[in-house]
């Protein structure tokens, strides 16, 4: 019990060091703002409200709706590539040293910008090129993950598998799959951040609508506000996702299929 | 033995097979769009050997090596203050890594540049920020595992905190260490052609924006390639080996 309460102190002291360090940098971010030009830092207030104007104003929200669904597409296209490699990879072993030290070593070390500009001399400036930018970056990411949970399946579980069923589909849909789930949500959940960093890349070139696209127009008009407001969005979007609707998903699959 | 070599002829079958395709469609299309392999690997060959190419080839392994080193440390400050002082633990792995993690790496590029102005300072910036959140998580989680007894035990020999960390701490830590060299190696090569987007006169990046804006598209593929190179070679003669010497240990 003491134990407890020492720990529960401790946390206390954590969470209170761990606020106080939060709002410690946005007074020194605002102290910042307020000394220095808005194109060198543009403070919290300046923020907040172009920030606002993502809501409110028609032709910004448009810009950002674009982004997610280049997230979100990219992240679909990028899942189903990924998962039919690491089921070839797992079911079909003779495409192993073909897949796992071939296509995923290229497709993992080849850079993301590298991908955006070939994709916009290749399909011109369009959705298409800023989805395949993104998604050819993503898919090794979520290649490793879906190989990782085919990998760890428990051998036991699949042959009393085999001894209730001779469906291999039956056997996928109702043992194979739901062991994956904590693999294919850790692997939704790095793509969905990685996404939107490799989004403003692809914008960047290949599209004329986006965030990305947004900061770079700003950026050649030394529009701070907007540059700094792009990145608090999407800094904002990334962090609250995780820690409160991946983050907590997550822990309750883990529980539900690992510790089970 | 039949099957592993029928799975090596798929392997190099499928790399012929791709090459052979780009080759072709390469034959239908113009340069500036698909430049065939043999253009791209005579600038290729290029990029390591001519004089002008190699000074770009170097000027971003330089910037790559010393972020890399630079992370490593400041990552590793970063996760033995959070385990040095307990009560900054969440500060520093609640606040800050989830920060820097989330940051857009384009953010940091157009920052560094409006900051630093186009220099090698800003390009170094760009990498060490965001390689920071990767060292700091592997060197958190080997500082996490460490054994406690393993610790006392050391102790009980020495009271000197110096002839710990270089006896006790940096040994156990060492595989972690490798990890973080090995994750921010790979990374700090794909970052540097966003780095030197524009805040660089020189290196792999400013080569491969130049191109782009003159059509020249074989030198896009051939600094792309070039980077897949880089990072696959120095997997294989530096981060493999010193992997296996470790782990022998």
């Amino acid at each position: 019990m003491p134990a407890t309460t020492a720990s529960a102190g401790l946390d206390r002291r954590r969470a209170r060091w761990a606020h106080g360090f939060t709002l410690a940098a946005l007074a020194g971010w605002g102290v910042a703002g307020w000394l220095l030009p808005p194109y060198l830092v543009a403070g919290p207030d300046v923020v907040a409200v172009r920030a606002l104007k993502f809501f409110t104003e028609p032709v910004d929200a448009l810009h950002l709706a674009v982004s997610f669904f280049h997230v979100l597409a990219s992240v679909g296209i990028a899942f189903l590539l990924a998962s039919v490699l690491a089921l070839m990879n797992h079911y079909w072993p003779v495409t192993r040293i073909m897949i796992q030290h071939r296509w995923y070593p290229f497709l993992n070390s080849f850079s993301g910008i590298g991908w955006a500009v070939l994709a916009v001399l290749w399909f011109g400036p369009s959705h298409l090129t800023v989805l395949f930018a993104i998604s050819s970056t993503l898919t090794p990411f979520i290649f490793v993950n879906l190989r990782e949970g085919l990998e760890a399946l428990d051998k036991e579980v699949l042959e009393m598998g085999e001894s209730f069923g001779r469906s291999r589909l039956r056997r996928f849909r109702l043992i194979v799959l739901p062991s994956l789930y904590p693999f294919i949500f850790a692997a939704l959940r790095i793509a969905f951040g990685v996404g939107w960093k490799a989004t403003l890349i692809a914008e960047l070139f290949g599209t004329n609508l986006g965030l990305g696209y947004l900061i770079n127009v700003a950026r050649v008009e030394f529009d701070g506000a907007t540059i700094f407001t792009v990145i608090a969005l999407v800094v904002v979007i990334v962090y609250v996702t995780d820690r409160y609707v991946f983050a907590p998903a997550q822990a309750r699959l883990s529980r539900h299929y690992v510790d089970a | 033995m039949r099957r592993n070599l029928t799975a090596r002829v798929l392997a190099e079958g499928s790399v012929a097979l791709a090459i052979f395709g780009w080759w072709a469609m390469a034959r239908t299309l113009p340069d500036f769009i698909l430049p065939g392999p043999w253009d791209v690997l005579k600038v290729l060959v290029r990029l390591f050997t001519d004089t002008a190419f190699l000074g770009h080839t170097f000027a971003s392994f330089v910037r790559v090596v010393a972020s890399v080193l630079a992370a490593m440390l400041i990552g590793g400050l970063l996760a033995l203050l959070a385990r040095v002082v307990p009560v900054l633990q969440w500060v520093v792995m609640r606040r800050i890594q989830p920060f820097l993690n989330s940051f857009p790496s384009v953010g940091w590029a157009i920052l560094a540049v409006i900051w630093l102005d186009v220099s090698n300072e800003a390009v170094i910036f760009v990498q060490v920020i965001i390689l920071i959140p990767f060292c700091l998580i592997n060197i958190s989680a080997g500082l996490d595992e460490i054994d406690a007894e393993v610790v006392e035990m050391g102790r009980s020999f020495t009271r000197s905190p110096l002839r710990l960390l270089f006896r006790l701490y940096l040994p156990l830590l060492t595989p972690y260490l490798i990890a973080a060299a090995r994750i921010s190696y790979g990374i700090g090569w794909k970052l540097a052609l966003v780095a030197e987007l524009f805040g660089a006169e020189n290196g792999l990046g400013y080569l491969m924006v130049r191109a782009q804006y003159t059509g020249q598209t074989s030198v896009v593929v051939a600094t792309c390639l070039a980077i897949v190179v880089i990072f696959i070679v120095g997997e294989k003669l530096v981060i493999d080996p010193l992997a296996r010497r470790f782990a022998a240990r």
